[in-house]
């Protein structure tokens, strides 16, 4: 390893602590969820980013330490699947086009508040109940839209219950997805004809035109789809979806995963058939309720199914953390820990979108750990697996060199209920806690 | 003793013998298409699932009891019934010794087993749901729904509907006379219209311009009927009007299914030479209506009378929900016990049985595929502990294609209603790894002991051991 004195030469330079200059952390113990406990740790931070992050690492005399020796730190939470701070309603709708990005609104006084309960990273998504559109990743404290946003577009919500109109909306969306792709291919063979016929090259300019001009958005992002289908390279530029089929097109090509929300187990069985043959990327969203049969769909082995389980395929389960019942009985399950051990990544979701169950998030993962759930698995639940799961798990959700400093500083075990949040960290700064250095 | 097994080895021997012969006449004309054939056979069987009940008593619904005997499934459909049968080593057993197998039971008609369902059960099935497991329990494996018929296929939302549109309802009731002559109307339009189609048919091929008869006015229900597509479903129990409905069918040559039939008794051989089959609920009551000169009222022989004039008969509870509130005993949970009281009035046991199994599947146009345990059928089986007509028996395992579906002791509901006995759950079958004979003797043995300890139908649960 490094040793951190070279980190430090490039940060002699004293400028100011807490405004993106250095600070040395030091807490009793660091969960850092990618790299296991440090016990004693020193973090290094600058520039909003975490410099170096390792035991008792000695600290270049003039930067500021902060001191805490009774402090452990962890990741910032991630909440991937929440409306928090959002308001309008959405209603059963195919409209894979929407985004959420246009209903943020950064001055909100939730979005504000959950930062104090740990949260650094959000994924919101557009309201409704059929195909209501696309999420994006946020932190939850800027100016401005462009300041809130992490990542756009990073998963289509998809509601899917075992209802004949839940899956004709699947059918029917990638019958569109099939006309465009009917639409490229036609469009390919008219070029590759002109091509042919003669040197007529200044053909293809206007063509782009024409390809860009049938988008509805001719932005980046249309670009970057015609990009994505042009994968010989030979100057052909297909025409760009149009904004129906755009997200259907986009999941086909595994540029955007799906995120159907299942309340049943059936609901898994009958999206498998929806999909049929498509091979898209999706992760799922679990509604546990007091009775939930889910579990019958966890693996694929426990009940001979036909099809794989939700486990087996190794996507991200996005659950809210509830104890529940075997259906028709008093007898307690704990589902997430059932899904982490069938191969599923767990992430943890508060139990609603109001700001008391922000609040009471981490005793509410408390529960499921006094009640068997690995106290590994229920912070990752929190941290990693939902940033990765939002496509921002090169930035956060981990205390490692070169991420976000987004932190959570706590009195003792995060999941004791006795513990409080002391500070939270984000980007390199404070934005909950007094710290005095 | 039959058996079984050397009439398929003959089947497959004939078979193999026939393959070579086509892949020679290939090879002449210089074909591929022998070679794939002989290709293709053995890779049919290795990635074949196999399923093997063995020991038990089986009623295949047909008559036939072979006792301690082996049902073989493959890819969920029956493959082989008898004794000594070859089962392949990495086939999936159950032990069945000292039970009996029947075909599953099939619900002419019910309701919420596949859960919430409605609309296409296609998309909305839910082969998790508690009410499904307690139909499985009760020994059904296929339900008529509305007009679909619908597999308790359970962990599964596939090829579970097995037919559509079977049923048209008709009314047919002495209140309204008026419905009877429309529909008396609405059959003869369909009937003429049906022959003039048929003649055009015929004269179309040397008159090219003959216009096609006009269809207008026909009713598309009574003209499917008439042409055997779907089947007429009347319901009711009176005696005039199950006059009436028998001469309709008489006239327009179809067999309606009656639902009700109450006082079929007192014109059962009507009913019978009409072809009129009959769902009957023997437990339901009905009063003479003492105006009337004949007969009349529910009678405990109704069944039993219909069954003798030649009249099938099915056999439906009261009510066809999972209802625990009212009717209990009398839903769809006690399927099987509602044969009984036919039997109670005279009803043949074998009848009874095919009351609720192969009757109902004949109705609903899935008896090709269940209703009886024949080879070539789905491997849908109910374990039973004894007789399935019997009040005290439960059933222990259900199969449906060749899959357990439903063990006792494994779900919530009856588990702990004497609860099998521990020795018999674990032991460990031969899968055939070691010469069958000397085993396939110890096994009649045991089973012919056993036969002999429980006289009575029950094997004694309640004997101290």
């Amino acid at each position: 390893m490094l040793r951190p004195q070279t980190f430090l030469l490039g940060a002699l330079l004293a400028t100011p602590a807490l405004a993106g200059g250095p600070l040395a952390i030091r807490v009793g113990r660091a969960e850092t969820v990618g790299k296991g406990v440090i016990e004693n740790a020193v973090i290094l931070v600058e520039d909003g980013k975490i410099v170096t992050i390792g035991e008792d690492l000695p600290v270049e005399r003039g930067i500021p330490i902060l001191d805490r020796p009774d402090w452990v730190v962890m990741p910032g939470l991630v909440s991937c699947y929440t409306r928090i701070g959002l308001d309008s309603e959405g209603g059963e709708d195919v409209s894979p086009d929407v985004k959420v990005t246009t209903e943020i609104y950064p001055g909100s006084r939730d979005l504000r508040k959950v930062v104090e309960y740990g949260v650094t990273t959000l994924g919101v998504y557009p309201a409704g109940n059929g195909i209501p559109g696309l999420a994006a990743a946020i932190r939850p404290r800027g100016d401005t839209l462009a300041e809130l946003l992490l990542r756009d577009e990073t998963y289509l919500k998809i509601v899917m219950r075992s209802d004949a109109p839940s899956k004709k909306r699947v059918r029917d969306a990638f019958k569109k997805a099939d006309e465009h792709d009917e639409k490229v291919k036609k469009a390919r063979e008219k070029w590759e004809k002109d091509k042919k016929g003669g040197a007529k090259k200044d053909e293809k300019p206007e063509e782009k035109k024409m390809a860009q001009g049938e988008g509805d958005e001719p932005s980046a992002a249309a670009t970057q789809d015609a990009k994505a289908d042009d994968k010989k390279s030979d100057g052909f530029v297909p025409p760009a979806p149009d904004a129906k089929s755009r997200a259907f097109v986009a999941l086909r090509q595994g540029r955007l995963k799906a995120l159907p929300t299942f309340a049943s187990a059936s609901d898994w069985l009958h999206w498998l058939d929806a999909l049929g043959k498509e091979k898209i990327g999706f992760d799922v969203r679990l509604v546990l309720n007091q009775d939930s049969d889910l579990f019958y769909v966890f693996d694929k082995k426990t009940y001979d199914l036909e099809e794989d389980g939700i486990g087996d395929r190794k996507v991200h389960a996005i659950v809210e953390p509830l104890l529940t019942f075997t259906p028709n009985t008093r007898r307690v399950r704990n589902l997430p820990q059932e899904l982490a051990k069938a191969g599923a990544k767990v992430c943890f979701t508060p139990r609603s979108d109001d700001l008391a169950n922000y609040k009471a998030w981490l005793a509410h993962v408390g529960e499921l750990v006094g009640a068997g759930l690995a106290r590994d698995t229920a912070l990752r639940a929190l941290t990693l697996n939902p940033a990765e799961m939002l496509g921002v798990g090169d930035r956060v959700g981990s205390l490692e060199k070169g991420k976000d400093a987004n932190m959570v500083f706590v009195d003792g075990d995060p999941f004791q209920p006795a513990t409080r949040i002391q500070a939270v960290m984000l980007d390199g700064r404070f934005v909950f806690g007094e710290v005095d250095l | 003793m039959i058996r079984l097994q050397s009439l398929t080895r003959l089947a497959l021997a004939a078979a193999f013998a026939a393959l070579p012969l086509r892949a020679q006449e290939g090879g002449q004309e210089g074909s591929t298409g022998g070679g794939e054939e002989a290709a293709q056979a053995p890779t049919d069987d290795s990635d074949a699932r196999w399923f093997a009940i063995q020991g038990g008593d089986i009623y295949t619904g047909t008559g036939a009891v072979l006792r301690g005997a082996t049902l073989l499934a493959k890819n969920g459909r029956i493959h082989a019934i008898g004794y000594d049968l070859d089962v392949p080593p990495e086939a999936k057993t159950l032990d069945a010794r000292g039970y009996r197998l029947y075909p599953g039971l099939v619900a002419i008609s019910s309701q919420g087993l596949l859960g919430n369902a409605s609309g296409d059960f296609r998309d909305t099935i839910d082969p998790f749901h508690f009410r499904m497991v307690l139909g499985l329990a009760t020994g059904i494996t296929t339900t008529g729904v509305g007009s679909s018929v619908v597999k308790l296929k359970r962990f599964s939302v596939k090829d579970a509907v097995i037919n559509e549109r079977v049923f048209s309802t008709f009314a047919w009731s002495n209140n309204n006379p008026r419905g009877k002559s429309e529909l008396r109307d609405k059959f003869a339009a369909a009937a003429r219209y049906q022959r003039e189609y048929r003649e055009w048919q015929r004269k179309v091929k040397e008159q090219k311009d003959l216009p096609e008869p006009s269809k207008r006015g026909i009713d598309n229900n009574v003209l499917a009927v008439l042409n055997g597509d779907t089947t007429a479903k009347f319901s009711t129990n009176d005696r005039d009007e199950l006059l009436g409905v028998a001469r309709l069918a008489q006239e327009y040559g179809f067999r309606p299914v009656v639902e009700g039939c109450q006082e079929g008794w007192t014109i059962a051989d009507e009913l019978g030479r009409a072809g009129v089959r009959a769902v009957v609920t023997p437990r339901a009551r009905r009063t003479k209506d003492e105006r009337q000169v004949f007969d009349g009222g529910s009678s405990i022989e109704n069944a039993a009378i219909l069954h003798r004039a030649g009249v099938p008969v099915a056999i439906t509870p009261a009510t066809e929900g999972v209802d625990l509130g009212g009717l209990v005993g009398r839903d769809i949970m006690h399927l099987p016990l509602e044969p009984g009281f036919a039997v109670r009035g005279g009803l043949p046991e074998r009848a009874a049985l095919e009351s609720i199994t192969l009757q109902p599947a004949r109705y609903l146009g899935v008896s090709h595929r269940v209703g009886s345990l024949e080879v070539g059928k789905d491997c849908d089986v109910i374990v039973t502990d004894g007789d399935v007509l019997h009040y005290k028996t439960f059933v222990q395992w259900a199969v449906v294609d060749g899959k357990v579906v439903y063990d006792k002791e494994k779900e919530l509901f009856f588990a702990h209603i004497r609860p099998r006995p521990e020795a018999e759950a674990p032991r460990k079958i031969d899968a055939g790894e070691t010469p069958p004979k000397p085993e396939a003797e110890d096994g009649e043995g045991e089973g012919e002991k056993k036969d002999d300890a429980g006289g009575d139908e029950r094997r004694g649960d309640d004997e101290p051991k």
